[in-house]
């Protein structure tokens, strides 16, 4: 998928200023962690559960060799086909292959946001496939020519409104006028039937490989994921080589932590779990199937400092709660991941150069952390990206000056408290007379929409120091009358 | 496949990876041991899987007696579709059902286009999340979990499990017996979709209506107390 997060700044200002988005944006602010904290609450355990999974999670990675070899032996064993891709475009040239091996016209696709990273769908039409996405999310932004906003809902940022509107002029409707949402539904369901139905490929993506038996595990409300990987003669299950896990019952149990912090839900209306080709006496099923595993520098990532961002399972949580994705929306971040998650996983899997806005986006509040289901702790993440920046010179020589003549003077506390205390008798002579300014020189873009609170009269030192000498005036009056 | 692809992996792989025998991993792993999960929403498997049944917007019937079950499935027929037919998978659990106690007459196979109802005999119940399981095979085609408007589906009160944990034991026994099979579906409500404006709607694909009929043993008062319970 092309690239923009280098300018992430001019995208969040564009879509703060589309005030219809911005307001779904706070219905999903409001709405995804109150589902979340019902659906956590009623789990009294959710904690000792994410630390097991956690444990689990690192003993895969820690053993990543071992447990790739025994879930690609047992995969082929159950009758796949098991490829292994360093980058996005072997990925999609793997696919492409296959397709073309069985002269295949039509692909129907689940959900996958790998096959976002790779830019699978436009490299496959461009090779003559009519590719059709199945999710009705991901099929109404392929429709509209836009990408995910959302990795668990990717087309909220849409109005019922607009989604009508390129149904009206993409299908052919007659004199239906496809009121209600519920209807909208359906027109995509009949649509989407009609492609099942004719489909020679399906391709779905996994949240989960298991070593131990060489399932892989699908995750899914709709259900058009298990369409995908049912009716179409052959399956191509696209996902990277970090999801496996040793045992099935890693997988349900790391699915207790994702359906509730995605959707509020015990388990979603599909779960499903699929080990190869169509056996003897089958009545239906694919004839062929395959897995095309993808590094895209995983690897990289597992040798290196961010790890841990390796054990994301992809829940949509840290994006749900994050102040900066509920204001900007995901599209400003420029890629596929956006959030909290997006922020730490675009650097490395793109590069900091081109991206390096977004660590940035971050107000260090900590939500994301609060509720990450992997316990990732992604703000340490954010700001090891930032220093990282900073030590690369990525950021502006003004910023990276200021930086260090802050960090300067930190280290000369004499020189910090007198210096800081001169500034603030300043700025209160500015403000007393309101306790907060108007406009302040320098900050004309945060004093223009808000007042700025002034400061207290003196530094915490100088504060601290006052309290002190008070308490030591007190004790001493108290023992002089004793 | 690019055997170079997968050994360029594979040795970047073994730089990173831990230096461990396979004896020691799978040591390490047992180590950890195993998940905690939920409390079942309400004492007793019958109760327990009624009420999660019910919160994931399922309907549900209780029967005491095969004769019963075929009675709740003609019942939900003729209520819905004014008729007496469905599909069902080639499973020897169907076959026989005395379906002349109802008059509901069972093709069986695979769902075909303008075929509305379907019938799956569940291998197993899961309390924990009141979902029902099925695999593939003859006995159960995948078409007639994912394509039907109604999809019935009989659990029989012996096969509820607790847990997934305790699913996936079942399933192994199973794989050991016969095979793994190509596909394991977990299946707790009826198919939806919250993609337009986070408004919830059923029927997205799948079916829009999911009828759970449990058939056995059953507490006489489980089906009152379950609806209290799961709406709450
Ligand atoms: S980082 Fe954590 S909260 Fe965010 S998507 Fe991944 S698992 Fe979910």
């Amino acid at each position: 998928m092309e690239q923009h997060s280098d300018t992430f700044l001019e995208n969040a200002s564009a879509a703060l200023k589309n005030s219809a988005q911005a307001e779904r944006r706070d219905f999903i602010a409001l709405f995804a962690p109150l589902i979340r904290t019902a659906a956590v609450e009623g789990f009294a355990e959710f904690d000792t559960l994410r630390a097991h999974v956690k444990r689990v999670r690192q003993h895969s990675l820690d053993h990543l060799e071992y447990y790739l070899g025994k879930f690609e032996h047992e995969a082929v064993h159950n009758g796949n086909h098991v490829h292994f891709a360093r980058d996005g475009a072997e990925m999609n040239s793997i696919v492409l292959e296959i397709c073309q091996q069985h002269s295949a016209r039509r692909v129907a696709k689940g959900k996958s946001m790998v096959t976002e990273e790779t830019g699978l769908n436009s490299f496959l039409q461009r090779a003559g496939l009519q590719v059709m996405e199945t999710d009705l999310g991901e099929y109404i932004i392929q429709q509209a020519g836009e990408t995910p906003s959302h990795i668990v809902a990717p087309a909220l940022h849409k109005s019922a409104g607009e989604i009508r509107a390129l149904f009206q002029s993409k299908h052919d409707l007659g004199a239906r006028e496809l009121p209600e949402t519920v209807d909208l539904v359906s027109e995509a369901r009949q649509v989407l039937r009609e492609h099942f139905m004719k489909a020679d490929v399906g391709i779905i993506g996994a949240n989960a490989l298991i070593a131990e038996n060489g399932y892989s595990m699908l995750v899914t409300n709709e259900g058009n994921g298990d369409l995908c990987a049912n009716l179409p003669r052959v399956l191509i299950v696209c996902t990277t080589i970090d999801r496996v896990l040793p045992l099935a019952q890693d997988a349900t149990a790391m699915l207790r932590l994702l359906v509730r912090s995605a959707t509020g839900q015990a388990q979603t209306c599909y779960t499903s779990f699929y080990s190869g080709p169509r056996r003897e006496n089958d009545v239906d099923g694919p004839i062929e199937t395959h897995f095309v595993l993808l590094d895209n520098k995983r690897s990289d990532i597992l040798g290196g400092d961010y790890r841990e961002m390796l054990e994301c399972i992809r829940c949509g949580a840290c994006l749900n709660h994050c102040p900066i994705y509920t204001s900007v929306g995901g599209h400003a971040y420029g890629w596929v991941y956006p959030g909290p998650m997006g922020s730490i996983l675009t650097p490395l899997l793109t590069s900091l150069e081109q991206s390096n806005a977004l660590p940035n986006a971050c107000t260090s509040c900590g939500r994301c952390a609060e509720v990450c289901p992997a316990d990732i702790p992604l703000p340490d993440l954010l700001r090891d990206l930032r220093h990282e920046e900073t030590t690369k010179k990525l950021n502006a020589p003004r910023w990276r000056r200021g930086l260090k003549m802050h960090a300067w003077l930190a280290r000369h506390p004499p020189l910090y408290q007198a210096l800081t205390g001169m500034v603030i008798p300043v700025l209160n002579l500015f403000g007393r007379r309101r306790g907060s300014f108007k406009r302040l020189p320098l900050a004309s873009g945060w004093t223009g929409q808000r007042d700025f609170p002034a400061p207290q009269k003196g530094t915490f030192m100088q504060l601290y120091k006052a309290k002190l000498k008070r308490q030591a005036a007190q004790e001493a009056k108290r023992n002089h009358e004793h | 496949m690019s055997t170079s692809a997968r050994s360029d992996i594979f040795s970047r792989l073994r730089e990173v990876s831990r230096d461990a025998s396979a004896e020691q991993i799978q040591r390490e792993r047992q180590a950890l041991g195993t998940a905690v999960a939920p409390a079942p929403p309400a004492p007793g498997l019958c109760l327990g899987f009624l009420t999660n049944v019910l919160k994931n917007r399922g309907s549900v019937d209780c029967a005491s007696s095969r004769s019963e079950a075929v009675k709740a499935i003609g019942h939900h027929l003729y209520s819905h579709f004014r008729s007496h037919r469905l599909v069902a998978g080639n499973d020897p659990r169907l076959a026989a059902m005395p379906w002349r106690d109802a008059g509901v007459l069972p093709r069986f196979g695979s769902l075909e286009a303008g075929e509305p109802v379907a019938l799956s005999f569940a291998q197993l119940g899961v309390v924990e999340t009141g979902a029902i399981l099925t695999w593939t095979g003859r006995a159960n085609p995948a078409a007639n979990n994912l394509l039907p408007e109604h999809h019935i589906v009989l659990v029989d009160t012996a096969d509820l499990v607790a847990t997934m944990e305790q699913a996936w034991e079942r399933i192994t026994i199973e794989s050991e017996k016969n095979g793994r099979p190509r596909g394991i579906n977990f299946i707790a409500g009826p198919s939806s979709t919250a993609d337009i404006e986070g408004q919830l709607v059923y029927g997205a694909h799948g079916p829009r209506h999911w009828h759970v009929i449990l058939l056995g043993n059953i507490p006489a008062d489980a089906l009152a107390l379950a609806r209290s319970s799961a709406s709450v």
